[in-house]
């Protein structure tokens, strides 16, 4: 009998509870993935809690977190109601937290739109504080904020792909969140069409209306590297983090609709 | 006896006999012998087999349970070794508004997957080492949910649970209940206590 091996690429394990058995074993390595979803569908708590279980894990890992939609204070003091979060973290270093719009100023870029040497200073900047602390989980919340300064459709996937290029390099799995309208089957995962194209992977989060309830969701529609399921999960965030469960099939036959306002 | 309520020992002597942690019961009472068969499923689990674990109330709120629990003279150190999960209680003005610290409460009984989750959550927080999981009753969630979706939930669920080596305990008043349901339930739990037959004069 002919005997075969298959290439498996080494995995970020997220350590998220369900999310690792969808991803069968974690992220690939070096990836950059797309967290895109509506308001309140917990983007931020999954993207914290990715960056805490790495700080956690066996072989603790340095991570970073840029914050371009809330200051880093009130970000802290909303994700420290969560039992899988400790301010130690943030106060050893094993978790940095970086207020992007400190960062713009520290670069001289407090300025309404950026160009391409904007950009590449961005990127070398970010690029920096990785290869500095060593960071081999990184978050950025959220490349949409951060991409509204950037004018052009060109500039942004050109923004994105060497960022994600010289990311990997460094060997560093990242997480892009996204801010969509809209989680619908026919929706744009990212609000300038081209961070989808470009990410190695695109998970996305949601709200099912089921009867006048909203239900989260949460959904591998892309990871490249990996076999992985696409089924819909619902997800509550309970104080120990992110859990998920297949969502009842019947109970997506109900589903309206998938929007939610912002 | 339990104060004002004599509890059904056969019951007691039928889980002596079948219960295991990867069993999954169902009860089937009537409406006049509910809480009778109830309490006299829950006593002899905690009391002979030192367990604790989720109680999901979907047909009535938790703390209205716990009265009842504690009217039949359960201790508080019993209730204590139980979190219940409240599906009722946040459709009703201020009733989430209770005493009990361990009542959690769901939205509504058609949130089925948060009720998994949040047992599952449970489950990893407490300290008990042998758990159950009361689900009080199948007829109350059929109230809300269609009847292909709550089979898949319960097959769902009594699997979810078996894998972990927690006892499912489904309450049910079987003809409050689609047959559907009925014949799934029939085929995933792995016992039966009838106590459905109830003749009134």
């Amino acid at each position: 009998m002919q005997s075969t091996s298959v290439y498996t690429r080494d995995r970020c394990v997220t350590g998220i509870h369900g999310l690792d058995e969808i991803l069968r074993g974690g992220i690939p390595h070096g990836s950059t993935v797309l967290a895109a979803g509506t308001c309140g569908s917990g983007k931020t708590t999954l993207a914290m809690e990715f960056l805490v279980r790495g700080a956690l894990a066996k072989l603790p890992e340095s991570c970073a977190h840029f914050t371009a939609t809330e200051p880093s204070i009130k970000l802290l003091e909303n994700i420290r109601q969560y039992a899988f979060f400790d301010m130690k973290m943030i106060d050893s270093g094993k978790i940095n937290v970086f207020d992007m719009d400190v960062l713009y100023s520290w670069l001289g870029l407090d300025k309404a739109s950026f160009d391409l040497d904007d950009v590449h200073a961005l990127i070398k900047a970010i690029i920096n504080i990785v290869h500095e602390i060593g960071a081999t989980r990184l978050v950025i919340d959220s490349v949409t904020t951060l991409c509204y300064k950037i004018k052009s459709e060109q500039l942004i996937r050109d923004f994105l792909f060497t960022l994600g290029k010289k990311l990997a390099s460094l060997g560093c799995t990242t997480i892009l969140i996204s801010e969509i309208t809209s989680a619908t089957e026919n929706a744009h995962w990212s609000s300038f069409g081209v961070e989808e194209a470009i990410a190695d992977g695109i998970i996305v989060m949601g709200d099912v209306e089921r009867m006048g309830h909203l239900l989260r969701f949460l959904q591998v529609v892309k990871m490249r590297g990996t076999a992985h399921s696409r089924a819909k999960h619902a997800i509550e965030l309970t104080p120990l983090g992110v859990m998920l469960t297949p969502m009842l099939k019947w109970g997506a036959q109900h589903d309206k609709t998938n929007k939610v306002g912002g | 006896m339990y104060s004002n309520l004599t509890l059904d020992d056969r019951i007691a002597e039928q889980l002596a006999i079948d219960v295991s942690l990867n069993s999954a019961i169902q009860v089937r009472f009537g409406n006049s012998n509910a809480f009778n068969v109830t309490a006299s499923t829950l006593v002899p689990l905690m009391r002979d087999h030192e367990m604790g674990g989720v109680y999901i109330c979907a047909s009535v709120g938790a703390a209205e349970r716990i009265e009842e629990f504690k009217s039949i003279g359960l201790s508080d150190e019993y209730i204590s070794r139980i979190q219940f999960i409240d599906l009722v209680s946040s459709g009703i003005l201020g009733g989430t508004d209770v005493e009990y610290s361990n009542i959690h409460f769901v939205d509504s009984p058609i949130m089925l997957e948060s009720v998994l989750l949040r047992t599952l959550y449970i489950l990893r927080m407490t300290t008990s080492v042998r758990n159950f999981v009361f689900l009080d009753s199948v007829n109350a969630l059929a109230i809300y949910n269609d009847e292909r979706m709550l089979a898949e939930y319960l097959h769902t669920f009594i699997n979810t649970f078996r894998q972990r080596e927690v006892l499912s305990v489904i309450l049910n008043v079987p003809d409050q209940t689609p047959p559907l349901v009925l014949a799934n339930l029939d085929l995933y739990c792995t016992d039966l206590i009838d106590r459905g037959q109830v003749l009134i004069n």
